[in-house]
């Protein structure tokens, strides 16, 4: 199955996934437009930061199978692709109740309003227009730095983490020094993640 | 979200020469501009917003558009902050860009009426002489290098921090001056509005929006009617004040038989020694030994408008040219000296035979050869370098020449002198045509290229619409090659235009579209529209005039775009600044403004849309000065096809 995949020590933490997530899912699809929509859109990736100082990590829905959301939810407002195997939001059947937010493993669902002005669960539809367009995820194109790539998920994971480039490798060795500075440790090497 | 590499390479240029020679990249593997931009997107859109900042390493900060996210800084800015202070330093380093172009010249000037340079002369003595009447320079009894010195050391004052106000503000209108003294912002030194710009942009200095906007402003202002000014007006003392003069255009203009040398940049200082050297009887003896027919000069950029516009110099393109130019095969050298100079060109001209010279110390390109420039031997360091392009042709493969267009002739040279003579020595005719409504007013179509939008389509389609409708248009920068390219620029062209405007233009033998110069030269269009305003004893908004900069994206551009809208002129921008992630900046900029300078900016890409906003606009001012008008609200906009709006 076709996957978004994170490089964990690749992100740089520079939000641009968020920034393209949201665009992607507002109406005009104009990132100076898409600021004065109402309702705002909203990203559903959200960086956040990792343990140590320099480290962060995009979070967005694993599309689980089975998906305890919509094992969940009482009135079948999620359901599955058949075609591309992701989890979507059904906004019209939406009632709020939040037993989605609550049963999920990675926080990934949040509150926003819709079209309509009611308050509803929002979370990543795994750009299911852009992939029939044969065009990658948003967050995926926008991350200049290789922290998601999108593909086949066993033969990505097989292939383990591509080499690192040069300032990566330097951003993530800084981040290791300035965790051992902040830790005061002053021998040893830092915790590991 | 667009894509910049399109099968269809009309929705990159409109010009057949481009079109031609980005297949040729294509085909042998040459990355050019558009490839990068593919490449950089979606480009990161807090940056696009404004409302990223680095200015202290508190930070890195960035202000989450869409609300989810922090909406302060560390140091506590919001949104509205952020984006002034960036805006405001744009303006500060692009105020920069242009004065320090003018420093250049004046060092220059003083050095040649000290006598100690080689090559350059007092060309224009009535300009001189002009000039130090209005600075209150003696003339009576004194030798020309005497008044040069007078008028050198008025100027250099104009950059420190002495004046109240900068000496070419005496050309303003009073009621102009008046509105900059309320707000504070009347520019006292070049320099000065420049440094105070970094120094309120620094951490913990100037928090309000509005106070930090008004400063920018004054810092336009600072190279509008210095730096730029200065630019200018001593270009035409030391190398000509411009006429009109027939030239050509696009990149024909290159001679398959003939050393090809291209001008690049802005600074006219180095180019104009070199054609000096290029008429050199002993250089062009050796070009015939090499087997060339003569040494062909050509220009790029704003330092090919300063060549035309003067000595009819033939341009090869403008600011998305520059690559391409190379991918002919036939060019044998750029020279160039600083500016809009991409530092791919190194890396393009290595797929040919083509030498890279850089020349302002500046200025310097890893890959390129550096020859540094000094006024004291200009002369000799000019045919140094032409030397070299000679050479460079002997490594030309002349299978792989493609010059793949004829030229187009333009008309070039309509400096505030050469306009005022074409209609008598006076203003008055061009006034009169304008409250009879046989032309409706002017605008100023400057500015850039930008691989965001399809080269020149702007430029030239906003300038067609204006044209036809009976509305005068002065270009500089780009925009002008961008017309002249599309034949808008000879007399003939006034065919183009409406009835009222093809009348006065055929009677004056001019084109409808009239090359004002390089992108410093935009302040021949403010002395142009003061000395109007102060014709009619009004301030200058009350005129029925406007710019456009439809494919604008330098930093010069947006200090361009400030002193235009804080001297009272109108203006439409193709290309969004970044300044949407704060909305009290943009309603400021966008609606705002009107009320504090009289002027205020607006955003449109799309040309057609562009040109009904701007004849609205002069319909308008022709309504409040009781002069014949259309009502403004009866221009519709055209319909779009685009559901989404």
């Amino acid at each position: 199955m076709q996957s978004v995949f994170v490089h964990m020590d690749r992100c740089i933490g520079c939000r641009q996934c968020e920034f393209a997530c949201a665009v992607e899912h507002s109406a005009s699809r104009d990132p100076v437009k898409a600021v004065y929509e109402q309702p705002l859109p909203h990203a559903r990736i959200r960086v956040e930061a990792g343990l140590f100082q320099n480290t962060s990590f995009p979070n967005r829905c694993r599309h689980c199978d089975p998906a305890p959301c919509q094992l969940a939810c009482p009135t079948g407002a999620v359901l599955r692709d058949a075609e591309l195997g992701l989890v979507q939001m059904r906004t019209s059947k939406c009632i709020s109740c939040a037993m989605c937010a609550m049963v999920c493993p990675f926080d990934a669902v949040t509150f926003h309003p819709a079209a309509n002005g009611r308050v509803v669960a929002t979370k990543c539809d795994g750009c299911v227009d852009r992939l029939r367009r044969d065009e990658p995820p948003a967050c995926v194109e926008a991350c200049k730095a290789g922290a998601l790539v999108y593909g086949e998920l066993n033969e990505l994971i097989r292939s383990g983490s591509p080499p690192m480039p040069v300032g990566v490798t330097a951003w993530h060795g800084w981040g290791q020094v300035a965790t051992r500075v902040a830790k005061g440790a002053t021998n040893g090497n830092a915790s590991s993640r | 979200m667009a894509t910049h590499r399109p099968a269809d390479l009309r929705q990159l240029t409109v010009n057949a020469d481009a079109r031609a020679m980005i297949q040729r990249s294509r085909d042998e593997g040459i990355e050019t501009v558009w490839d990068r931009l593919a490449a950089q997107e979606p480009q990161c859109g807090y940056c696009s917003l404004g409302t990223s900042c680095r200015n202290c390493s508190m930070g890195p900060c960035r202000i989450d558009p869409f609300g989810d996210g922090p909406q302060k800084g560390v140091c506590g800015a919001g949104a509205d902050l952020i984006v002034a202070r960036n805006l405001g330093r744009t303006i500060a380093a692009g105020s920069s860009a242009h004065s320090d172009h003018g420093r250049d010249v004046l060092e220059v000037f003083a050095l040649t009426a000290e006598g100690k340079t080689t090559g350059y002369e007092i060309r224009d003595a009535g300009k001189l002489a002009a000039l130090a009447a209005e600075l209150g320079v003696g003339t009576a009894g004194r030798t020309t290098e005497e008044i040069a010195r007078g008028v050198a050391d008025v100027l250099m004052e104009d950059f420190g921090s002495r004046r109240q106000q900068l000496s070419f503000t005496a050309r303003v209108p009073a009621k102009r001056m008046e509105v900059w003294r309320k707000l504070g912002i009347v520019p006292r030194g070049i320099d000065r509005e420049n440094v105070e710009m970094l120094h309120r942009t620094h951490m913990g200095v100037d928090s309000d929006y509005v106070n930090l906007l008004l400063h920018a402003l004054r810092t336009g202002l600072a190279d509008g009617w210095g730096g730029s000014m200065i630019a200018t007006e001593l270009s035409d003392v030391m190398f000509g004040t411009p006429h009109p003069t027939m030239s050509q255009v696009n990149l024909g203009v290159l001679k398959a038989e003939c050393v090809n040398i291209a001008l690049h940049g802005h600074n006219p200082l180095l180019s104009d020694v070199i054609v000096k050297a290029a008429a050199d009887p002993e250089l062009v003896a050796l070009a015939k030994a090499k087997g060339a027919k003569g040494i062909n000069l050509v220009g790029l950029c704003c330092t090919g408008n300063e060549l035309q516009m003067r000595k009819g110099i033939p341009m090869a393109g403008n600011h998305l040219m520059q690559e391409l130019v190379m991918v002919t095969g036939a060019l044998d050298a750029m020279v160039v000296d600083y500016q809009c100079i991409m530092p791919s060109i190194v890396d393009v001209a290595k797929c040919f035979h083509t030498v890279i010279i850089s020349t302002s110390d500046k200025a310097k390109l890893p890959g390129a050869t550096h020859v540094s420039f000094d006024p004291h031997r200009g002369l000799e360091i000019g045919k140094e370098i032409v030397r070299k392009g000679i050479d460079a042709y002997g490594n030309r493969n002349p299978s792989r020449v493609r010059i793949p267009v004829q030229p187009v002739s333009m008309m070039a040279g309509f400096s505030v002198e050469a306009i005022v003579g074409a209609l008598g020595g006076t203003p008055a005719p061009l006034v009169d045509a304008i409250k009879s409504g046989a032309i409706r007013g002017a605008v100023g179509v400057v500015g850039c290229n930008n691989p965001k939008l399809p080269q020149d389509l702007g430029h030239i389609q906003l300038t067609q619409r204006l044209i036809e409708n009976d509305i005068l248009v002065v270009v500089t920068g780009c925009a002008a090659v961008a017309n002249g390219k599309a034949g808008h620029m000879v007399p003939e062209g006034a065919r183009l235009a409406g009835k009222g405007l093809r009348a006065v233009c055929e009677s004056l033998g001019i084109p409808p579209v009239l090359h004002m110069g390089s992108c410093v030269d935009n302040t021949r269009i403010l002395t142009l529209a003061a000395a109007l305003a102060n014709f009619l004893g009004v301030d200058i908004p009350a005129l029925p005039l406007a710019g456009a900069a439809p494919e604008w994206y330098s930093e010069k551009a947006v200090a361009i775009g400030a002193y235009v809208v804080a001297s009272g002129i109108y203006t439409v921008l193709g290309v969004a600044p970044a300044i949407f992630g704060s909305k009290n900046v943009t309603s400021l900029l966008a609606d705002g403004l009107d009320g504090v300078v009289g002027a205020r900016f607006s955003i449109e890409p799309d040309p057609e849309k562009a040109a009904i906003l701007i004849r609205r606009h002069i319909e308008g001012k022709r309504k409040a000065l009781g002069l014949p008008f259309v009502e403004p609200a009866t221009i519709e906009l055209p319909v779009t096809t685009q559901a989404a709006e």
